[in-house]
C-alpha cells in the first residue's frame, strides 16, 4: 500500500513539474503546478508530516495558486515559444541542467549513508502534528520563527513601496513632509527636467 | 502544554537584534505623520548608533544564544559593526536621493534597517535555519531598494535581475542545506561537524555535493566569478546609495557567514572544499580585473573591481586558519572605508552633473572640488593597494595568510591581480587630476520605469518632480555627505599609516572562532 501511494505521489509530482515547463498555455501550467503541489503534499503525508501536508495544500495549492490563476487570467493566453529565445542559452542551459542532474544522481546513488536503503526511522505518534511543529518553533527555532515574521513585515513594506510607484498623483500628505509639487494633470510632458547643477 | 520548555533567552546578548527590530517599527511610524524630511534619516541614524553601542558593549562575550541558533562572538559583532557603519553612510547619502524620497524616507529607512538586521543574524547564525532566514532578510529589502528609483528603467531592471538571480542562489543554497541535513541529521553547526567528523561521512558524495551547492549559493550572493554576471548590471541600475550599501555590507556579512559555515560546520571537510574555493578565488581575481578594464561607468567599474576584491578576500577563508580570518576581517573593514569614500563622490557628482556615473563626471574635479577629488583618489589608491593606505596593509595580511596556509600561488595571484587593477584605477585618477572640467550637457529625465507606453496618454498620471531636482544643493547636506567621504578617506589613510587599532580589532574577531 505504501509503495502504491509513493509511486502515485511521485508520478504526480514529476508529471506535474514537467508539465509546468512543457505546456505552452500559462493557465495549464498553473493547473499542472497545482497537481505537482498536491502530489507533494501526499508524499509529505507518507513521511508522517501531517501539518506540513495540510499547510502545503492550504497555502500553496490554495492561496498562492489562486494568485497565479488570477495573474494568468489577467495577462491572458500568451502563447510562449517552447524554445529559449536567446540563441546562446538554447543548448547551454539544457546541458548545464543535465550536468546538475547527473551530479545529483551520483550524489544520491553513490551515497554510502546506510539509512537510505531502509524504511526510515520509526517516529512516535504525533511527530508531524501541529503541536509538535509549534513546540519546535517556540522552543528550538524561536529565533528563526521570529525572524521569519519580521521577514514578512519587511516584504510587506517592500510590496507597498513598489506598488506605490503608480500613485504619483496621490495627495501630498502621503509623502512625509508633503514636499511633492503636483504638475498639471493630464500632461504627459509633466515629466520634469532635472535642474542642472 | 505543561511540558513546554521555554528556551533561555539572554536579552543582553540579543540586544543588538532587539534594538534593530524596535528601530524598524519606530522608523516606519515616521511615515504616518507630517514631519520634516530629516526626521526619518535622523531616527535611522539614531537606531544604528544605539545598535553599534550595544555591539561594542557585548564585545568580548562568547556564548550561544537561544538554543544555539546564534553565536555571540567578536566575529559576528565585527561584521555587524561594518554593516552598521555602511548603513549609516548610506542613510546620509540617501537623505535627498530621489529614490528614497519616492519610496518615503520612513519606508526606505525601515528597509535599510531590515537588511542590517538580516546581516547581523546571518553573521551570527550558527544553525542552518537561522542562516537561511538571515540571508533572506538581508536580500529581500535589497531587491526592493534596488528597484526604488521609479524614474529610471534601469533601476527596475536591476531590482528584477537581482531578485531572479538572488532567488536562484537561495534555491541552490537551500538544496545544499537539505543534502547536508540529510547526511548529518542536524541543522546545528556544531552537531553537523560532529556527525560528519565522527560518523566518518565526510567523504560521502551526498555531503560533497551538498557542500558544493552551498558554496555556489553563497558565491551568487558574494558575486564571485563565475556567478557574477548580475553584479555590474545591478550595481549600475540601483540607486547609488543602495549600490554602496550592497557592495560593502552584504560582502561583510556574507563572508563572515561563509567562514563560519565552512570552518565550523564543514570543518571536517576542509581538505575537500579548500581547492574548490581557491579555484573560485582565482577565477574571480582574473574575471574581475579583466572585466573592469574597459568600463566607462564608475558603478560598473566598481562592480567588476568588487568581484576581484571578493576573490582576494576569499583567500582569507580558503586558508582556513586564524591568520586568514584576521586578514579577512581587517580587509572587510578597510574595503568598507575605501569603497564608501569613492561612492560618496559618485553620488555627489551624479547629482551635480549630467554625466551620471560616467567617468567623465569626475573630470577636472581635482582643481575645482578638492574635497571630492581627495577621497576618490585615496579610495582608488587603497583599492589598488598602494602603501600608506589600509588597502596595502590588508593585502599584506591576506598574502601572509596564503603563505602560511600553503596557498602561496593564491598570494601570487593577488599580487598579479593588483598590478592589473592599477590600469583601471589610475584611469579614473587621470580623469580626476589631468582633464579639464567638461561643459555641462542637458539630458531630459526619463519617464517612470515600468509604466506602459500608453499610460501617459490614457491615464495622464501627474508626475511630481522630485524634491532633489527642485532644490539647489543645500549647503548643510553637502557638508554632511562630503564629510562622510572625507571621514572614510581619512580613516583609510590613518589605518594605513597606523594600523594597530584595526589590527587588534581584527585579531579579536579572527581568534574568536578558536580554529
Amino acid at each position: 500500500m505504501k509503495e502504491v501511494c509513493f509511486f502515485l505521489g511521485a508520478i504526480g509530482c514529476l508529471g506535474g513539474a514537467i508539465a509546468v515547463i512543457g505546456l505552452r498555455n500559462p493557465f495549464y501550467s498553473v493547473l499542472a503546478l497545482i497537481v505537482h503541489l498536491i502530489s507533494l503534499a501526499g508524499l509529505f503525508l507518507l513521511l508522517q508530516a501531517e501539518f506540513l501536508a495540510a499547510a502545503q495544500i492550504v497555502v500553496y495549492a490554495g492561496a498562492v495558486m489562486v494568485l497565479y490563476v488570477f495573474v494568468a487570467a489577467y495577462v491572458g493566453n500568451v502563447e510562449e515559444s517552447l524554445w529559449e529565445p536567446i540563441p546562446g542559452q538554447r543548448w547551454i542551459a539544457p546541458l548545464l541542467g543535465l550536468a546538475l542532474f547527473a551530479e545529483l544522481s551520483i550524489a544520491i546513488i553513490g551515497s554510502g549513508l546506510k539509512s537510505l536503503d531502509t524504511e526510515g526511522p520509526t517516529v512516535e505518534l504525533g511527530f508531524g502534528s501541529p503541536e509538535a511543529i509549534g513546540r519546535l518553533m517556540l522552543e528550538r527555532f524561536l529565533i528563526a520563527f521570529e525572524a521569519a515574521s519580521l521577514l514578512l513585515l519587511i516584504a510587506a513594506i517592500g510590496a507597498v513601496v513598489l506598488a506605490a510607484r503608480r500613485r504619483e498623483s496621490a495627495p501630498p500628505g502621503v509623502q512625509p513632509g508633503g514636499e511633492h509639487v503636483d504638475s498639471q494633470p493630464g500632461s504627459p510632458a509633466g515629466i520634469p527636467e532635472r535642474a542642472a547643477g | 502544554m505543561s511540558d513546554f520548555a521555554a528556551p533561555t533567552i539572554d536579552y543582553a546578548g540579543l540586544s543588538p537584534v532587539i534594538a534593530l527590530t524596535a528601530g524598524i517599527c519606530l522608523v516606519l511610524l515616521v511615515g504616518l505623520f507630517r514631519l520634516p524630511h530629516w526626521v526619518a534619516p535622523a531616527k535611522t541614524l539614531g537606531v544604528l548608533a544605539v545598535t553599534a553601542g550595544l555591539c561594542i558593549w557585548q564585545w568580548g562575550e562568547n556564548e550561544d544564544l537561544v538554543e544555539s541558533a546564534l553565536r555571540l562572538d567578536e566575529l559576528g559583532l565585527a561584521a555587524s559593526l561594518i554593516a552598521i557603519f555602511a548603513a549609516a553612510v548610506t542613510t546620509i547619502l540617501a537623505m535627498r536621493e530621489p529614490a528614497a524620497e519616492d519610496a518615503g524616507q520612513g519606508a526606505f529607512g525601515a528597509l535599510l534597517l531590515g537588511s542590517v538586521l538580516g546581516m547581523v543574524l546571518l553573521a551570527q547564525a550558527q544553525n542552518l535555519l537561522s542562516f537561511f532566514i538571515g540571508l533572506e532578510l538581508l536580500s529581500i529589502p535589497l531587491y526592493v531598494m534596488c528597484a526604488s528609483a521609479i524614474r529610471r528603467e534601469r533601476s527596475l531592471e536591476s531590482g528584477l535581475k537581482y531578485l531572479v538571480i538572488g532567488s536562484v542562489g537561495s534555491a541552490t543554497l537551500l538544496y545544499g542545506f537539505a543534502l547536508l541535513y540529510g547526511a548529518s541529521g542536524s541543522t546545528d553547526f556544531g552537531e553537523i561537524a560532529a556527525a560528519l567528523g565522527e560518523g566518518g561521512q565526510a567523504d560521502d558524495t551526498l555531503v560533497l555535493i551538498g557542500t558544493a551547492m552551498v558554496a555556489v549559493g553563497l558565491a551568487f550572493k558574494l558575486s564571485l566569478a563565475p556567478f557574477h554576471q548580475w553584479t555590474p548590471d545591478v550595481y549600475q541600475g540601483a540607486p547609488t546609495p543602495v549600490t554602496a550599501f550592497m557592495a560593502v555590507a552584504t560582502k561583510a556579512a556574507a563572508f563572515i557567514a561563509l567562514a563560519r559555515l565552512f570552518e565550523v560546520a564543514l570543518g571536517p571537510l576542509t581538505d575537500d572544499w579548500q581547492p574548490a574555493l581557491a579555484a573560485l578565488a582565482l577565477i574571480s581575481i582574473v574575471v574581475g580585473n579583466i572585466g573592469a578594464l574597459g568600463q566607462d561607468s564608475l558603478k560598473r567599474l566598481l562592480g567588476y573591481s568588487g568581484i576581484a576584491q571578493a576573490g582576494y578576500m576569499l583567500a582569507g577563508v580558503v586558508v582556513a586558519n586564524e591568520t586568514g580570518l584576521e586578514a579577512l576581517v581587517f580587509y572587510l573593514a578597510a574595503y568598507c572605508l575605501m569603497n564608501l569614500a569613492i561612492f560618496v563622490v559618485v553620488v555627489v557628482r551624479e547629482r551635480e552633473t549630467e554625466h551620471g556615473d560616467d567617468i567623465s563626471a569626475l573630470e577636472g574635479i581635482g582643481r575645482s572640488r578638492p574635497a571630492l577629488a581627495w577621497p576618490v583618489t585615496i579610495g582608488m589608491l587603497a583599492l589598488a593597494g598602494l602603501p600608506g593606505t589600509s588597502g596595502f596593509i590588508g593585502k599584506l595580511f591576506l598574502i601572509e595568510a596564503t603563505v602560511e596556509g600553503d596557498y602561496t600561488w593564491l598570494g601570487v595571484a593577488i599580487v598579479i591581480g593588483t598590478m592589473v587593477s592599477l590600469a583601471y584605477y589610475l584611469r579614473v585618477l587621470a580623469a580626476v587630476w589631468m582633464r579639464p572640467e567638461p561643459e555641462p550637457v542637458q539630458t531630459p529625465l526619463p519617464a517612470i520605469a515600468g509604466a506602459s507606453p500608453q499610460a501617459p496618454a490614457t491615464e495622464g498620471p501627474r508626475v511630481t518632480p522630485s524634491p532633489a531636482s527642485e532644490r539647489p544643493l543645500g549647503a548643510g547636506r553637502c557638508v554632511l555627505v562630503v564629510g562622510a567621504g572625507v571621514v572614510c578617506a581619512v580613516a583609510t589613510v590613518a589605518f594605513g599609516v597606523y594600523p594597530d587599532p584595526l589590527v587588534d580589532w581584527a585579531t579579536d574577531a579572527g581568534s574568536s572562532l578558536s580554529l
